[in-house]
């Protein structure tokens, strides 16, 4: 580990492919957003009714080129100007990620800059300090998107304590499976968020899994008793299954991040992740967080889902802290959230 | 000078030369670890060759048909490269590569890369002497082994067949008179011949930009196909 001078103006372009989102981004002293382009496949992905690895990857290839000039012209600067470049290294769909990592090290190669591999997980936490860089330590962050679900205490830059975790379903994949279930289209946060607020919370109770149990969570008991629900009741209305789903798991998620924070005496609470862009989550995390005494830091819905300024972002410390990545670095496709790709 | 990437096999591959030939050259048996050794040995072959990024003219990539993931670790590095050096692209066909293993034969030469899932990838080629473009009688395509066996057979000539096509499906072709087999040593397309094939394209001026390079994949997504079958018995 040799680390590395970086300071205010240090100018990294980083490279996003990790999923389902072609991004890339320009940003400056680890947090002044130059440009962040994002093409999204969410279309391409519908008709499947979820993300295909090889319809990912192909889709990456294509975008790529695209995606990473309009990055570099609307930063306004000059390729020469870029200091680092870094990538998503993991986790991620290999085939996915394989091409942002071969891009990025290309890149850094011609410029004879240094690379970093970054951890996607780890970038989801920096897309909160992006948007809001007074924050304090110790932070609380509630991580939940399609693929993950995670409570983590950030103590510091590269510190990290998992406190809770899903033990099956992401919060995001529930979402999906519900949305599907009901007819109502793909990605099933959106969906249900859209027609949630018409329905009423509590025409049905849905059991909180795990409520009082520690600080893990679960969704797959949650998404099988909103099927057999509406099996044995066809009448009722989707807008109040939605509704009563989503007061469920919002429910759940808040409850485990306030107490994760009261636990650790956190400076704030800060969500990070594509369910986090949902508007029930948001308000009640707000409220509740507040009446428990804590500062929440709600990133913008740009920040929320896969975006490559937190990549830059988390690169940039990273860089500072680690070194640079080796040229030999691949893709990590079950990368945790404290290693750090080589 | 031109920089040529093979990745649409099992192994990595990376030369740099022009038309008069090749400066340098390395090639790994990669364990599908392609994006791990690419750029360390295009880093390594430049510095064999004496020559540096500033020395390039072109890039030239093989394209498929091959490995999908090992195809987009040669094509993303090679487009990366095009728009950084603002170099035009020659994209080359792995199966018109893969011929030049035979490019001393007088017999019609049958190409074919194993393509899983019991498939091959193949074309068929006259040959035109060494270092020429070989031309292509047949267009690549992908098909059981069998029915490319079905299509040698019906030429009615002896035919020069190289490639994993042909070496994971020997027993095809074991007592077969018409195939002559040029075996396991000719049986993955090399950089060089990238280079050696995209000095011809550069010289007739058929290059890409960076963000226009087709890979030839020939087969879509598994899940592209469940869907199109189900939409068509619905
Ligand atoms: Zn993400």
């Amino acid at each position: 580990m040799t680390s590395h001078v970086v300071n205010e103006s240090t100018v990294v372009l980083a490279i996003e492919t990790s999923c389902d989102e072609t991004a890339a981004s320009v940003v400056m002293g680890g947090n002044d957003i130059l440009s962040s382009i994002v093409s999204s496949q969410i279309e391409i992905h519908a008709r499947f009714g979820g993300v295909v690895p090889e319809v990912a990857s192909r889709a990456h290839l294509e975008a790529l080129i695209p995606v990473v000039n309009a990055a570099i012209t609307e930063a306004g600067i000059l390729p020469s100007r870029v200091d680092v470049v870094a990538a998503t290294a993991g986790p991620g769909l290999i085939g996915a990620l394989l091409v942002g990592v071969s891009a990025a090290k290309s890149l850094a190669l011609v410029w004879d800059k240094p690379f970093v591999g970054v951890n996607h997980l780890e970038a989801h936490l920096y897309a909160g300090l992006l948007d809001d860089p007074t924050l304090q330590f110790p932070l609380v962050v509630l991580l939940v998107s399609g693929g993950h679900t995670m409570i983590i205490e950030m103590r510091g830059h590269g510190d990290y304590v998992i406190m809770g975790r899903t033990i099956d379903d992401a919060a995001g994949e529930a979402y999906d499976k519900v949305a599907r279930y009901l007819q109502l289209g793909y990605p099933g946060g959106p969906a249900i968020d859209k027609i949630a607020p018409d329905g009423n919370p509590h025409a049905v109770e849905f059991p909180r899994a795990m409520m009082h149990d520690g600080l893990d969570v679960s969704f797959s008991g949650l998404k099988t008793s909103v099927i057999n629900y509406v099996k044995k009741n066809p009448g009722v209305a989707n807008v109040d299954i939605a509704a009563s789903f989503q007061a469920a798991v919002v429910d759940v998620l808040c409850a485990k991040t306030i107490k994760a924070a009261q636990k650790v005496g956190a400076k704030g609470i800060v969500l990070g992740g594509g369910v986090s862009a949902n508007s029930l989550l948001r308000s009640e995390m707000t409220t509740r967080g507040a009446a428990a005494g804590f500062t929440v830091a709600l990133p913008s819905r740009d920040m929320c889902t896969d975006n490559a300024a937190m990549i830059a972002a988390a690169a940039w410390h990273r860089l500072a802290s680690d070194g640079p990545t080796s040229l030999s670095c691949g893709a990590y496709p079950n990368l945790k959230l404290d290693a750090v790709p080589r | 000078m031109i920089l040529g990437i093979e990745t649409s096999v099992d192994h990595v591959g990376v030369a740099v030369g022009d038309y008069r030939g090749i400066r340098a050259h390395s090639m790994l048996a990669s364990d599908r670890r392609h994006a791990e050794s690419l750029t360390p040995m295009i880093q390594f072959v430049l510095q064999q060759a004496d020559a540096t990024m500033a020395d390039l003219s072109a890039i030239a990539v093989d394209v498929g048909p091959g490995l999908f993931t090992g195809m987009r670790v040669g094509i993303a590095s090679a487009a990366s490269l095009a728009w950084a050096l603002e170099l035009p692209v020659a994209p080359v066909c792995s199966l018109d590569a893969l011929a030049m293993n035979a490019e001393w034969s007088d017999n019609v030469v049958a190409a074919s890369l194993d393509a899983r899932r019991g498939e091959v990838y193949w074309a068929l080629y006259r040959m035109r002497g060494v270092g020429a473009e070989p031309l292509r009688l047949t267009e690549p395509v992908v098909s059981s082994p069998e029915d490319m066996a079905v299509h040698l057979a019906d030429r009615g000539e002896d035919i020069m067949c190289v490639g994993t096509g042909f070496v994971r499906h020997a027993e095809l072709f074991e007592d077969v008179p018409w195939a002559l087999m040029a075996g396991e040593p000719h049986a993955f397309p090399t950089a060089q011949q990238v280079v050696v094939l995209a000095s011809h394209r550069i010289a007739a001026d058929d290059t890409v930009q960076a963000g226009d390079i087709a890979p030839m994949y020939l087969r879509a997504p598994d899940a592209e196909i469940n869907w199109l079958t189900r939409e068509a018995t619905q």
